[in-house]
């Protein structure tokens, strides 16, 4: 990769930060981490911070702080969209600054949770940030009033011009800026937000503000592009069976070995080599004798873990996530059970920059340079492995290629990276694992079974519905606090299909029944994106489709009956119908499938059109997508993020799986873990709703779930063939 | 007594040893402990909150707390605490804690506890002196369910209680916050 390299001396970097741009304050003047048309300049000494969204320079440029991560799903463009709108600035002047996790910490977390993960980098911030931006707004309004000697409440902002209604008189942002960061940051409570009719900024599909240029010419900076002074570069092997162990290695069979320059113990269970490049540093670690003590684990294979989800589809015990009526005796007294099993894998989340972060440890600093979804997440991560204070540690957040949820809470490659730097003081150490090592110490999709049955009277008339998970816990393993206070139970499994809240299920059934066997295993566990939705959906709109197949009715008109007291549900499921033309005949050979589902706030459906040839080669001709998020910031970053959510869904669906032999995981490069390609990818039209609400919902993992069943349902229509097995590579199908 | 330390650990102590509330383990001499680590920083004292105005400390953690000070007033301060500020997961949480005392037979401290205000048992560490540890200080690894504030009570040989906190993020917590 030819990444311009920055011309730095080593003093820069290892000085601390300053207050103002914290994020490119090192003096490391790297092509943007985040390349915007107006590049903030790192130690203008005259831009003032008024509050502390916003950062006005003398020129007008507006600088609105972000702590959420960007990682290509549009996030700094709505955050910054949203401060924007309060703040009544000119948009063309906007540009972005990353303070890092340590100014943060610093002031006491007044930018709030750099999480960027669940959906809720817009839904969780845009109270306070809107809120921010309009604390700027009235304060530039007080400075400029203050001047005229006028009462603020004469003066209107727009545009980033304040003007004095009665006399006309007119006043820049950049002019009163100063005066304003004077003053005191009216208190938030106080704050009277915009109504959104009069929204001109939000709601519009403006340009995002990282720069597509620089993706599309490759001239983006990503974290494993990093390049400084004395840098040494390292790769790492763990134990490939998880809860093994490093038994030993000798150095010395590599050691001599061109530009190899160390080869270092990794906590207990891994080793890494470091070297002039990373190339010297990956052929040395494939001739590196390494002795692994593989542990109990060593013997799992794929077929004992399906033994104990079937059996778990058939235990006695379960956790009830939710449940009204009575479906057991719904069930006992039926005239005609249905009973449907499913399938579905362990996913690695397989970006397509592998696992890597940068890092410079001293005795008195320790400095990293991280592809993170969350900044706070890898602080932490390297003051337990610094061995420093927190006020001697940063983290400064870089262009990641990918997060998709790996780079959130799981911060394994930072804590190795600070480990090695640690053990080489004073020199910038970058960490690259190998696509190998990427796609075999991930943090799963959990594995999942499900079995479910339909009960139904003499009428044909649905009685009850049973769904029983059968499979692993993310949160037993990831956050057993949160398992411990619910008494064993994990909540987010049943996320879409839950009692309630930002997960809930849109149907009513008369007896329901919705559980949870809890089989876990040595797999490490982790949140891909949309989490638990994407195998709910296909368990739960696979089903409904063969319920209603059952009961003779048009699976549009079945879905409906059941969701008629979730309006929203509704609004999706019948905007897509709609689209697709769902009353109509389809031409011939084409066939169509519908699915709905609501999680993370946010309200979803998809239809699709497909035709299929051979029996098993699937042309999907359109997806017909629509998502109701509440509000929409951004109409076309919604759309690619839309568009987007399908590449990585329906990848899963056809060609996706991690299996496990001998403790490991097989699939160790995309010859075995495939992703769909560019002319398999179908148009996807989206319909926006807004349907208001208190509380807004997600964009970047709802719509990722409703592709797949639809096509599922689509395909048993062209073939009469039910497949409840993911991925459908498994079956001989292809996408063509 | 031989050993100047004994520790009595709450169910959620992640040491290697088995685990019961309130079971008592002998660590190894203090003295080589103080050997091993430095106590580095002088103490801080961080909490703010004075003993009378606690309604800000949920019920189980005051009721913790009072049930090891009775009707005894509390101060704020002598106690150094040291435990992240920023947490990856709260599974394993490295802290320190100390008290800088001369350890007479007179003048010295009898017990350091921690206490959890987001735990779902408040009591986690109690670390028990006499005047032969030499040193009121020690270091251990605790675990922590949420974000929270944590506490640092020592009681003095002369029956006085010192106190001292710490807020801490899991920053896990943010990916399930909304679970």
């Amino acid at each position: 990769m030819n990444a311009p390299v920055p011309n730095l001396s080593r003093r820069n970097f290892i000085v601390g930060s300053s207050a103002v741009t914290a994020g490119l304050a090192i003096g490391l003047d790297l092509p943007g981490f985040i390349s915007t048309a107006n590049a903030t300049t790192a130690s203008n000494a005259s831009a003032a911070e008024i509050g502390v969204w916003v950062v006005i320079q003398p020129n007008d440029t507006v600088v609105i702080r972000v702590v959420r991560s960007e990682m290509g799903q549009g996030t700094i463009t709505g955050l910054a969209q949203l401060v924007a709108e309060e703040l009544e600035c000119n948009w063309s002047k906007v540009t972005v600054d990353y303070p890092t996790p340590g100014e943060s910490l610093k002031r006491k977390g007044v930018w709030g949770s750099f999480s960027t993960g669940g959906s809720r980098g817009i839904r969780t911030s845009e109270d306070y940030v809107r809120k921010g931006g309009a604390a700027a707004r009235l304060m530039l309004i007080e400075a400029a009033a203050n001047q005229w000697g006028v009462a603020p409440g004469e003066c209107l902002a727009s545009n980033s011009i304040i003007t004095h209604q009665a006399s006309g008189r007119t006043v820049s942002f950049g002019k009163v800026a100063a005066a304003a960061a004077k003053l005191p940051v009216p208190d938030a409570k106080g704050i009277q937000l915009k109504d959104p009719k009069r929204w001109k900024v939000i709601g519009k599909p403006v340009d995002r503000l990282d720069s597509l240029a620089d993706k599309v010419t490759g001239k983006q900076v990503y974290a494993i592009d990093l390049k400084m002074p004395g840098m040494l570069n390292a790769t790492i092997k763990e134990c490939p069976v998880f809860g093994g162990k490093l038994k030993s290695f000798d150095a010395s069979k590599v050691n001599g070995m061109k530009g190899v320059k160390k080869v270092v113990q990794v906590g207990d269970t891994a080793v890494a080599v470091v070297a002039d490049t990373f190339w010297q540093a990956k052929m040395a670690m494939d001739q590196l004798p390494i002795v692994w003590d593989e542990g109990s684990n060593a013997s799992v294979q794929q077929a004992d873990i399906l033994k104990r989800l079937e059996e778990g589809l058939k235990a006695d015990q379960a956790f009830v996530g939710n449940a009204n009526g009575d479906f057991k005796t719904a069930a006992s007294t039926a005239a005609k059970t249905i009973e449907s099993q499913f399938f579905y894998p362990f996913l690695n989340h397989a970006p397509l920059e592998p696992m890597n972060a940068t890092a410079v440890w001293n005795q008195d600093s320790c400095r990293a340079w991280v592809p993170t979804q969350d900044g706070e997440a890898s602080l932490a991560a390297v003051i337990a492995a610094s061995g420093l204070t927190a006020d001697k540690c940063d983290v400064i957040k870089v262009n990641l290629g990918g997060g998709f949820g790996r780079r959130g809470a799981f911060q394994d490659y930072t804590t190795q990276v600070v480990n090695i730097a640690k053990q080489m003081p004073g020199t910038p150490i970058k960490l690259i694992w190998t696509r190998e090592e990427d796609m075999t110490q991930g943090r799963y999709h959990p594995i999942m079974m499900c079995k479910m049955t339909g009960s139904f009277d003499d009428k044909k008339n649905l009685t009850g519905v049973h769904m029983r998970l059968s499979g692993q816990s993310i949160l037993a393993s990831v956050r057993p606090a949160i398992v411990a206070q619910n008494k064993g139970m994990d909540p987010l499994v049943f996320q879409g299909v839950a009692k309630g809240g930002e997960h809930g299920i849109g149907y009513d059934f008369p007896n329901l029944m919705i559980d949870h066997a809890m089989r876990n295993t040595h797999v490490p566990p982790g949140f891909w994106r949309g989490v638990n939705v994407n195998q709910n959906a296909v368990f739960m709109e696979c089903f409904m489709d063969e319920l209603a197949e059952y009961a003779g009715v048009d699976a549009w008109e079945f879905r409906r009956k059941y969701s008629a007291n979730h309006p929203r549900t509704l609004a999706v499921l019948n905007a897509v119908a709609e689209r697709i033309g769902w009353s109509k005949p389809a031409p011939a050979g084409v066939f169509r499938g519908i699915a709905q589902q609501s999680s993370f706030g946010s309200w979803v459906a998809a239809a699709c059109e497909l035709s299929v040839t051979d029996g098993n080669k699937i042309k999907i001709h359109r997806i017909v997508a629509a998502t109701d998020p509440g509000y929409a910031v951004n109409p076309a970053q919604i759309q690619r993020q839309v568009s987007g959510s399908f590449v990585y869904g329906l990848s899963a669906l056809f060609e996706e799986e991690c299996t496990v032999k001998n403790g490991r995981i097989e699939q160790t490069n995309f010859d075995t873990f495939g992703s769909i390609r560019l002319k398999q990818m179908p148009p996807v039209e989206t319909i926006i709703i807004e349907g208001g609400g208190k509380d807004w919902g997600g964009i970047g993992e709802p719509t990722i779930s409703v592709a797949a069943p639809a096509v599922l349902n689509a395909f048993y229509r062209a073939t009469g063939k039910r497949v409840r097995t993911i991925p459908l590579k498994n079956s001989g199908i292809t996408l063509i | 007594m031989r050993y100047g330390v004994v520790l009595a650990i709450s169910s959620l102590l992640t040491l290697p040893i088995p685990v019961t509330k309130r079971a008592c383990v002998l660590i190894d001499n203090p003295k080589t402990m103080n050997q091993r680590r430095q106590l580095i920083v002088s103490l801080t004292a961080l909490s703010l909150c004075p003993w009378e105005s606690a309604s800000a400390m949920p019920s189980e953690a005051m009721q913790a707390m009072q049930a090891i000070v009775g009707k005894s007033p509390v101060n704020t301060g002598r106690v150094y605490f040291e435990l992240p500020p920023l947490v990856e997961s709260g599974n394993l949480v490295a802290v320190k804690f100390s008290v800088d005392s001369p350890m007479t037979p007179t003048n010295y401290v009898r017990a350091i506890h921690v206490i959890s205000e987001a735990n779902p048992s408040p009591n986690v560490v109690s670390c028990y002196f006499t005047p032969l540890s030499g040193k009121a200080e020690a270091s251990t690894r605790i675990r922590l369910a949420d974000s929270q504030r944590v506490w640092a009570l020592a009681q003095m040989s002369d029956g006085s209680f010192w106190r001292t906190s710490v807020d801490t993020v899991i920053t896990l917590s943010a990916c399930t916050d909304t679970v």
